[in-house]
């Protein structure tokens, strides 16, 4: 279990580095969203995989411009839960909402 | 139960999947308006029902289901996925669902399971 709760910790920590490392200072910009988003989902991934484990993965994210609207968001799980899990991380700036997902699925 | 034979590779359908996806949608939110008392609750069903939809095919699959609500007030909004899985037998679908005052995205991903 000890190992379980140090890997989320660690994923959150690789996830919101991706994510700062893309987006960190910048404002809302239509042009640029589909850069950041494969920047993102990509670097999120590559320092998952680079850990080595025995894992398929998911990686999700959403970008939403801060003006005012509602955003809802459920995920359900059909899976072992003794060995796989999820995390969540919310970031945000002055102009951008960012949350991303990311699912472990042992293989 | 249903037998599955160790040498048959069973691969997800998209369609099938989308199907399933919008018939919960419509049966859910299908001609209501954007309303925030009650989105938690829309959200929540959504999933579990498309979930339990899912799981009855009975295919050895575990699957993630994912659903986001906006209210249309004009705000940008952009999704992406990126999955590290078995392309010949792991397969996910995403269905786009709008009305006047909401939007709704749903994407599953089925992951399958070696046996």
């Amino acid at each position: 279990m000890d190992e379980d709760q140090s890997a989320e910790e660690v994923t959150d920590t690789k996830i919101i580095i991706a994510v700062e490392s893309t987006i960190g200072n910048s404002s809302y910009q239509h042009s640029k969203i589909n850069q950041w988003m494969s920047g993102i989902v990509e670097s999120s991934l590559s320092q998952l995989t680079k850990l080595g484990k025995p894992f398929k993965y998911i990686v999700t994210c959403i970008i939403l411009q801060k003006n005012g609207a509602g955003l809802h968001t459920a995920s359900s799980c059909f899976w072992d839960n003794s060995t796989d899990g999820s995390c969540t991380v919310r970031w945000e700036n002055k102009t951008i909402y960012c949350i991303v997902s990311v699912f472990g699925l042992a293989i | 139960m249903e037998e599955f034979h160790s040498g048959d590779e069973v691969s997800f359908s998209p369609d099938e999947g989308s199907n399933v996806v919008k018939e919960c949608i419509e049966g859910i939110i299908g001609g209501v308006d954007y309303s925030q008392n009650k989105v938690n609750q829309w959200t929540a069903s959504i999933v579990q029902h498309t979930l339990t939809q899912l799981v009855k095919q009975g295919k050895p699959f575990k699957y993630i289901v994912n659903c986001a609500v906006m209210q249309k007030s004009g705000a940008g909004l952009h999704t992406a996925n990126s999955c590290y899985w078995d392309t010949t037998t792991d397969g996910s679908c995403t269905v786009r669902w709008e009305n006047r005052t909401m939007y709704c995205v749903v994407s599953v991903f089925a992951v399958a399971i070696a046996l």
